[in-house]
C-alpha cells in the first residue's frame, strides 16, 4: 500500500535547522511530507490536509507538542510518533499516556525513524488495538503495566525487562493458554527495536524465563509447547484503564 | 543536657538544705547553752516562793527563774527558744546513774564561760527526760506547761559547773526546745519548690533553644537530601536562633535558586545542542561513502553521549522521583543482555532467578546506567566484562571485573574525577568524554551507597557498587 498511494506526514518542529533536512531525507524515503514550525500552522494546515500520521517536537514556544498531540488524538484519531530532546521518561510516560503511538529521542537515526513509522502505519491499519486500552494485566500474581512498561512481581518489586521482552510478554498476556509458534511471536513482537528482526524468538523466550521463572528448567507460566512454540500457562486478568487507577 | 542540669541543680539545693539544716542546729544548740551559761551567772537570789512550796525542798535550793520575761501564769513560752528553768547549788554530783555527758556540749560552754570571764574547774552536761530529772519530777504545773508548750518528751539539759566562789555545783536546767521538725519540713519543702521552679524555669528556656535547633537540624538534614527550598522555616526561638534560622533559610533559598538555574541552564544546552545534532544525523544520511557516513554517525553518537553524561551528571542529585523496590538480578541480566545483543563480550556469572532474589529500592534507570557505564568501561580497556551480584553481609554488590591492565593504584582516585581518562593513547578511538566512571559514583553515592575499585590479584580491574541496605 506504502507504494500504491504515497504516505503523507505532517512534521511539525520549531527547529528550522532540523526540520528542513528531514523533510528533505523523508521526501527522498518517498513521503509526502508538509511541514509546520508551530502549534499554530500545524493546526491550519490539518483544515486542509489529512496526513497519515504526525511527527511531533515536544518542545515548541507557544502552544507545547503535548497539547497539540491530545487534540490530534482526541479529535482527529491520527497517529502521532513525538520527537523529543528530553531524556527524562516522566516526559514520554505522559506522551504515550496522552495516545502517542511512538517518541524518537533527537537525535535519532534517520533510519530507525523511518522504520518507527511504518511500524505505527502498520499497526495503525490493524484494527485498533484493544490492547492499548489496557492498563494493568495480571497472571500468577505478576503485574504487567504496559503503559508504563513496568513488570511487578508477587512482592511488588520491579522486574527489568527489555522492550523485546516486554512485547513478547505482552502477546503472550494476549493470548493466554493459546500456543502461539515462532512466526506468530515473531510478527507480534517485531516493533521499533531492528534488532528485534533476526533474534531468536527462542533467545527472548529463554531470557524471559529468567526473569519470572521460579525454575528456568521447568517453566510453569510460559511452557514449551513440541514442535509448535510457546504458551502462557496463566490465566490472565486485564483491568481498564480506568479501572486501575 | 537537661538532666544533667537538672541533677546539678538538686545536687547544690541539697548541699544548700543540708547547710541550711546545719546551721538551724548550731544557733539552736548555741541558744541552749547561752541560755544554760546566762543561768548559771545569775546571782542566786533568795527564795521568793509563790505557789510552788515544794520546789525547796532541796537543800538551799533556789527558785526557778523565768528567762526573763516576767512570771505570769499560764505563760506561753516563745516557741523554739530555751526555756530556762531553775538554778540549783548543790554538792552531790548532778549525774545520775547511767547517764552519758556530752564532752561537746560541755567543752562549748566551758568556752562560754571563759569568754565572761569564768574559769570552770569541771563541767557536765547531760540531757535527761523532764519527767526523770529530781527537781522537775515533782513539779507538775511546770512540767505540765513545759510539756504543754514544748511537747510531752521535751528533753531537759541539765549543765553542772563548778564555779569558783560558789559551793559545790552550780546546776542549769533548760528545756530543751524540740528539734523542730517543722523547721526540716521547711527547708525541705523550700528545697523543692526552688527546684521546681528553677528546673521548670530551665526546662522552658532550654525548650525555645533547642527546640527551634532541633527543627533546623531536621530541615538541614532534609535539605542536604533533596535540596528543596520550598516552605522555608518559620524563625523561632530566641534572637540568636531566629537570626540563624533566617539565615538558613536565605541559604537554601540561593541555593535552591542555583541549583534550578544549573537544571534550566543544562536543559538549554541539552535542547540547544541535541537540535542542531539530530540536524546533522539526518544529513549527514546523504553522504554516499557508507565507511565515511558511519565514522560521522558515530561521531555524533559520541557527542551525544557524553552530553548525555554530563547533563545526567547535573541531574543525578536531584532526582525527584522516589526509588521503586526492583529485583536486581534481572536488572543486572537485563543490563548484561543488552551488551550480548551488541555483540560484546559480557557474561553474567550469578544466574538471575528468583533462586537468588536480591529486591532493593533503587532508581532503576539511573542503577543501569551506572552498571553499564561500568561494563562499557570494562569492554573498553579489558577486553571483556564478568558481571556478578553479591550479598556481602546486609550489603549488596554488583561487581564488574575484567582481565585488562587495572588502574595503577595511585591513579585510581584520579579515574573518579570528571574527564579523566586512562592513558592517552588508548582511547583515542575510544570516545567518551571521561564522565562513565564519575557517573557511576555519582549515581552509587545517590542510592547512599559507595563505588570501590580495585586491581584484581590475577590481573584486571574491579569495580563494585556496594549498595547499603536500607534500614
Amino acid at each position: 500500500m506504502i507504494e500504491d498511494t504515497p504516505t503523507r506526514l505532517l512534521l511539525v518542529d520549531d527547529e528550522t535547522v532540523l526540520r528542513e533536512p528531514l523533510a528533505e531525507y523523508l521526501t527522498r524515503q518517498g513521503f509526502v511530507v508538509q511541514e509546520a514550525e508551530s502549534a499554530a500552522v500545524a493546526r491550519s494546515k490539518l483544515a486542509e490536509f489529512t496526513p497519515d500520521l504526525v511527527l511531533l517536537d515536544i518542545m515548541m514556544p507557544g502552544e507545547g507538542g503535548l497539547s497539540l498531540c491530545r487534540h490530534l488524538i482526541e479529535s482527529r484519531d491520527l497517529p502521532v510518533i513525538l520527537l523529543t530532546a528530553k531524556t527524562e521518561p516522566t516526559d514520554r510516560i505522559i506522551g504515550l499516556e496522552i495516545g502517542a503511538d511512538d517518541y524518537v529521542i533527537k537525535p535519532f537515526e534517520p533510519r530507525e525513524l523511518v522504520a518507527r513509522i511504518r511500524s505505527v502505519l502498520r499497526r495503525a491499519q490493524r484494527a485498533p488495538a484493544p490492547a492499548e486500552e489496557i492498563a494493568l494485566y495480571t497472571f500468577e500474581g505478576w503485574t504487567l503495566d504496559p503503559l508504563k512498561r513496568k513488570l511487578i512481581d508477587r512482592e511488588g518489586a520491579m522486574i527489568a525487562i527489555s522492550t523485546a521482552e516486554f512485547r513478547l510478554l505482552r502477546a503472550f498476556l494476549d493470548h493466554p493458554r493459546q500456543v502461539l509458534d515462532r512466526d506468530r511471536l515473531l510478527d507480534m513482537v517485531q516493533g521499533r527495536e531492528a534488532h528485534m528482526f533476526d533474534r531468536a524468538v527462542d533467545n527472548q523466550v529463554s531470557r524471559l524465563r529468567r526473569k519470572i521463572e521460579v525454575d528456568t528448567r521447568n517453566p510453569e507460566i510460559i511452557q514449551t509447547v513440541r514442535g509448535g512454540g510457546y504458551r502462557l500457562a496463566a490465566d490472565v486478568r486485564r483491568s481498564a484503564a480506568d479501572a486501575a487507577k | 543536657m537537661l538532666l544533667a542540669l537538672a541533677l546539678a541543680l538538686l545536687v547544690a539545693q541539697s548541699i544548700s538544705a543540708v547547710l541550711l539544716y546545719q546551721a538551724s542546729e548550731n544557733r539552736r544548740e548555741e541558744a541552749l547553752l547561752n541560755a544554760a551559761a546566762f543561768r548559771m551567772l545569775s546571782t542566786p537570789r533568795p527564795e521568793r516562793d509563790r505557789a510552788e512550796n515544794r520546789g525547796r525542798r532541796r537543800n538551799g535550793g533556789e527558785r526557778a527563774e523565768r528567762n526573763g520575761r516576767g512570771r505570769g501564769q499560764g505563760r506561753q513560752f516563745i516557741q523554739g527558744l530555751p526555756v530556762a528553768i531553775r538554778l540549783e547549788q548543790t554538792l552531790e554530783s548532778p549525774l545520775l546513774a547511767g547517764e552519758i555527758r556530752n564532752s561537746e556540749r560541755e567543752e562549748r560552754l566551758q568556752g562560754i564561760l571563759q569568754d565572761q570571764g569564768i574559769a570552770v574547774d569541771e563541767v557536765v552536761i547531760v540531757s535527761r527526760p523532764l519527767s526523770l530529772d529530781p527537781l522537775t519530777r515533782n513539779r507538775d504545773r511546770l512540767r505540765q506547761r513545759v510539756a504543754q508548750s514544748l511537747g510531752p518528751r521535751t528533753q531537759l539539759m541539765v549543765a553542772a559547773a563548778k564555779i569558783p566562789g560558789r559551793e559545790g555545783w552550780t546546776v542549769a536546767r533548760v528545756a530543751e526546745p524540740p528539734r523542730q521538725r517543722g523547721t526540716m519540713r521547711t527547708i525541705v519543702v523550700q528545697t523543692l519548690l526552688i527546684f521546681l521552679f528553677l528546673f521548670a524555669l530551665q526546662f522552658l528556656l532550654l525548650r525555645r533553644i533547642t527546640k527551634p535547633l532541633h527543627i533546623l537540624t531536621g530541615r538541614t538534614e532534609r535539605f542536604a537530601k533533596t535540596q528543596d527550598p520550598s516552605e522555608p522555616l518559620p524563625p523561632e526561638g530566641p534572637d540568636d536562633i531566629r537570626r540563624l534560622i533566617t539565615a538558613h533559610n536565605a541559604m537554601e533559598a540561593r541555593i535552591g535558586a542555583l541549583l534550578d538555574e544549573k537544571d534550566v541552564m543544562l536543559g538549554a544546552i541539552g535542547h540547544d545542542l541535541k537540535t542542531p545534532l539530530a540536524a546533522l544525523r539526518v544529513r549527514i544520511e546523504s553522504v554516499d561513502n557508507d565507511h565515511e557516513r558511519g565514522r560521522m554517525a558515530a561521531s555524533i553518537e559520541d557527542i551525544t553521549r557524553s552530553l548525555d553524561d554530563i547533563l545526567s551528571l547535573a541531574r543525578v542529585g536531584r532526582v525527584s522521583e522516589p526509588p521503586e523496590r526492583a529485583e536486581l538480578s534481572a536488572l543486572t541480566a537485563s543490563v548484561v543482555e543488552e551488551f550480548e545483543d551488541m555483540g560484546q563480550p559480557v557474561t553474567l556469572s550469578v544466574a538471575p532467578g528468583p533462586t537468588n532474589r536480591i529486591v532493593h529500592p533503587v532508581h532503576v534507570t539511573w542503577l543501569r546506567r551506572a552498571l553499564r557505564n561500568l561494563i562499557s568501561n570494562a569492554v573498553r580497556y579489558g577486553g571483556a566484562a564478568e558481571v556478578s551480584l553479591h550479598k556481602l553481609g546486609s550489603a549488596i554488590v554488583l561487581r564488574v571485573e575484567d582481565n585488562g591492565p587495572g588502574i595503577p593504584a595511585d591513579r585510581i582516585e584520579a579515574m573518579l574525577e570528571p574527564f579523566t581518562r586512562g592513558e592517552a593513547s588508548r582511547n583515542r578511538d575510544t570516545g567518551g568524554a571521561g564522565l562513565g566512571l564519575t557517573l557511576a559514583r555519582a549515581i552509587t553515592e545517590q542510592h547512599g551507597g559507595r563505588l570501590e575499585l580495585s586491581n584484581r590479584k590475577e590481573g584486571g580491574l574491579r569495580a563494585d557498587i556496594i549498595l547499603p541496605k536500607p534500614l
